[in-house]
């Protein structure tokens, strides 16, 4: 409701704005001191950002919080002065999962509310459906909210589109260098989303432990019946089990192992693991025998961002306070600090593009300041004129009841044969007031 | 072995699922000649009504009449206030209309109860029962869900054939001019038809959602399901949706379990089952005969 009132009031100020050039007038980044009006999406005291996320619908438990998130950081920061004097306009919108429904918000958030850049869009499927769009539009499309290899891998034919998160490949080569050392002798079963999630994922565990997988089992999204797949794995004599699945699947999967007396140790990727998430899922069951979060106790799972259960991470502390200050109903939750994360990036390339940007020159910042910005994530981006990829490292860790435990600390590595190494580099440390201070990389 | 009885045993359990709500639309058919579209958003209202109560700390069961009372009155005011103007009218106005009400409800139980994942309890267990070494895919609450049809679908068949009001509504249905003639109070038998199917698509939302996850649109997939099993057992049929949606869930389980990638041939395989059974039955396995259209 928020996101379409200020979707309205946001349309009015755009007209006054009344920047009706494409992008890449020379006019950015001049150190007159004065802000210009310098692209669509700009004004002298402003900057509009759009999103679009799953609000409703299969996929809105959680990943509807993301946004939520994003939206307090960008309260704070407007609260503290925004950036270079203009207040970040952040306006999102619902696509309920579903690609038609994100061309038509999409298309909305780019020729009627003329956004400056889209930010975080959510979902390998539905961004797909306007990755052409933006890309022709010329609209700088940043931090995509999926580990698609799709977004960074081939900057030449998006030069707009952004990665953010770890790509599923190389969180797949982590777990399966990981599972080589350390389960040696262990009978992989994979549980695999049946589209590129559960393939990138595939195609990089494979790389490591080709010759231990005794099954590789697929479901489609919205057929909720795993019963057949979950039983293939245990007939296949699996007794470890890796997850490439969104979290209403692990909460199925565990339910249907459960019905089997079915007891693997369980690895789930980042995107399926939330225990805080499924936990809720399975809540209601608690009046019968399943005594829901315990579910996952001892399951494996990657981070590339810090949780909230590590309440003395001085990051985890840093968003807590812009929460509680900026933020509006409901605790902290692992989705929330993903948005703040996400848009802290986002504060990043802005600064980085100077003071009175174009699309263009936001683009360039990215490339060229990209791979050397620290913050909340926990490993370096791999952004550069050849790869627009995300982070480039996860660690792994084992849920304990509500918490997690790190198993092994940050591992690097990239798409394709890239070797994995571990991780050297300090945390960031947490900047003032949780906003970050990049000097512009645009002359 | 153990993978084919697990396979079985989840087919079946499914299968039942798909009976239950086929039952629904047999028993709307039977006593009105339409086909309901709304079943599935009716049924998902009611359960949402059951949810509530049992999160406000009622027991499985007072939640269960509740939800199977609210049915009834849904169905009762359903037929009276949007289906009864338009019942005159070509058969497929009213369809439409069940179409449009299908969107409605289901928007008014997402500002109600919100759009969020829930999941729905069980009154009994979820775990599969023990035999010898292995556990297998029956459950305590399969066995429920199971028997819970069954039973529905014993005392439809009993109140069809051997009760006078079954009569009246199976005459009411058939052929309203002569049934008014003969002194049937058409109006209320339409009434009840309605109010009853929509209990027992309130009992199969329940059962449905027993063990699984709830939001406003769960019943999609399974409406279709729903309807592919009430057409292979010939739409007029209590046992012919029983046979209906257990091979139904038979198949599409052993296609999910043996055809590689079949998870994503699941709904293709539903429709080549329905057009191979059409095209030799058209009128359903278990069609009673083929002339009988008033």
């Amino acid at each position: 409701m928020t996101a379409i009132a200020a979707a309205t009031a946001a349309s009015t100020l755009a007209a006054c704005g009344g920047s009706d050039d494409g992008g890449g007038d020379g006019g950015g980044g001049g150190d007159a001191g004065a802000n210009e009006a310098s692209d669509i999406g700009i004004t002298e005291d402003s900057i509009k950002l759009g999103a679009h996320f799953p609000l409703t619908g299969v996929a809105a438990p959680g990943y509807s919080e993301i946004p939520t998130g994003a939206d307090a950081y960008f309260d704070c920061l407007n609260e503290a002065g925004g950036v270079n004097g203009r207040t970040i306009d952040y306006i999102y919108r619902d696509d309920a999962y579903n690609p038609t429904t994100t061309s038509q918000v999409v298309n909305q958030l780019v020729l009627e509310d003329e956004v400056f850049a889209i930010v975080g869009g959510l979902g390998t499927p539905t961004h797909s459906a306007v990755l052409d769009f933006l890309n022709s539009e010329g609209v700088p499309d940043l931090f995509v909210s999926s580990g698609s290899l799709l977004w960074g891998a081939d900057p030449e034919t998006n030069p707009y589109t952004f990665g953010w998160q770890t790509d599923y490949e190389s969180e797949g080569k982590i777990i399966g260098e990981y599972i080589a050392e350390n389960f040696p002798d262990a009978k992989v079963g994979l549980f695999l989303q049946d589209d590129d999630f559960g393939e990138d994922g595939e195609a990089g565990i494979r790389q490591y432990i080709d010759d231990q997988i005794v099954a590789a089992e697929r479901y489609t999204p919205g057929n909720t019946n795993v019963g057949p797949q979950i039983a293939a794995l245990q007939a296949a004599g699996a007794d470890f089990v890796v997850g490439f699945n969104v979290p209403s699947y692990t909460a199925l999967s565990q339910l249907t192992a459960l019905q089997l007396g079915y007891d693997p140790q369980w690895f789930y990727s980042n995107v399926g693991s939330d225990p805080t998430l499924v936990g809720n899922l399975l809540n209601n069951f608690s009046q019968g025998q399943v005594s829901d979060a315990s579910l996952l106790d001892g399951a494996l799972t990657t981070d590339y961002l810090p949780t909230v259960d590590e309440p003395d991470n001085p990051w985890v502390q840093e968003f807590q306070r812009i929460w509680d200050e900026c933020g509006g109903e409901g605790e902290l939750t692992n989705y929330r600090i993903y948005g703040m994360a996400q848009a802290y990036t986002t504060v990043q390339a802005l600064q980085a593009a100077g003071q009175n940007p174009t699309r263009d020159d936001l683009v360039e910042a990215i490339e060229i300041a990209g791979g050397d910005w620290e913050g909340p994530v926990l490993a370096p981006f791999r952004y550069s004129e050849e790869s627009h990829m995300g982070t480039a490292g996860m660690s792994i860790s084992r849920i304990t009841g509500d918490t997690t435990e790190q198993v092994e600390p940050v591992q690097l590595t990239d798409i394709g044969d890239a070797p994995i190494e571990p991780y050297d580099g300090e945390p960031a440390e947490v900047p003032e007031n949780g906003i970050p201070n990049e000097e512009s990389v645009i002359d | 072995m153990q993978y084919f009885v697990n396979v079985t045993l989840t087919g079946l359990t499914e299968g039942m699922v798909y009976s239950a709500f086929a039952l629904a639309l047999v028993l709307i058919w039977r006593s009105t000649r339409i086909v309901n579209f709304a079943q599935g958003s009716m049924a998902a209202a009611t359960t949402f009504i059951a949810l509530a109560l049992i999160q406000a700390g009622q027991s499985y069961w007072v939640a269960l009449v509740v939800a199977l009372l609210s049915g009834l009155v849904l169905g009762a005011i359903v037929e009276r206030v949007v289906i009864r103007p338009v019942e005159g009218g070509p058969e497929l106005n009213a369809v439409i209309v069940t179409l449009g009400l299908f969107v409605a409800i289901q928007a008014a139980i997402a500002i109600v109860f919100g759009s969020a994942f829930q999941s729905f309890p069980t009154p009994f267990g979820l775990e599969g029962f023990q035999v010898g070494d292995n556990r297998i895919a029956l459950t305590p609450n399969s066995v429920w869900v199971i028997a819970a049809v069954l039973v529905t679908m014993a005392l439809l068949v009993v109140l069809f054939r051997f009760t006078r009001i079954g009569l009246a509504m199976r005459a009411s249905a058939f052929g309203q001019e002569v049934a008014r003639l003969l002194g049937v109070r058409v109006g209320r038998m339409l009434t009840l038809g309605w109010a009853l199917a929509a209990v027992v698509g309130s009992l199969a939302g329940l059962l449905i959602a027993g063990g699984e996850f709830v939001y406003p649109a769960y019943m999609d997939s399974l409406i279709v399901f729903g309807f592919v099993a009430a057409v292979l057992g010939g739409l007029d049929s209590p046992i012919g949706a029983i046979v209906g949606g257990l091979i139904l869930g038979l198949a599409l389980s052993y296609v999910s379990g043996y055809v590689e990638r079949g998870s994503a041939l699941v709904n293709v395989a539903a429709l080549v089952i329905l057009m191979i059974v059409l095209l030799v039955r058209p009128g359903g396995l278990f069609a009673s005969s083929t002339a009988r259209r008033a």
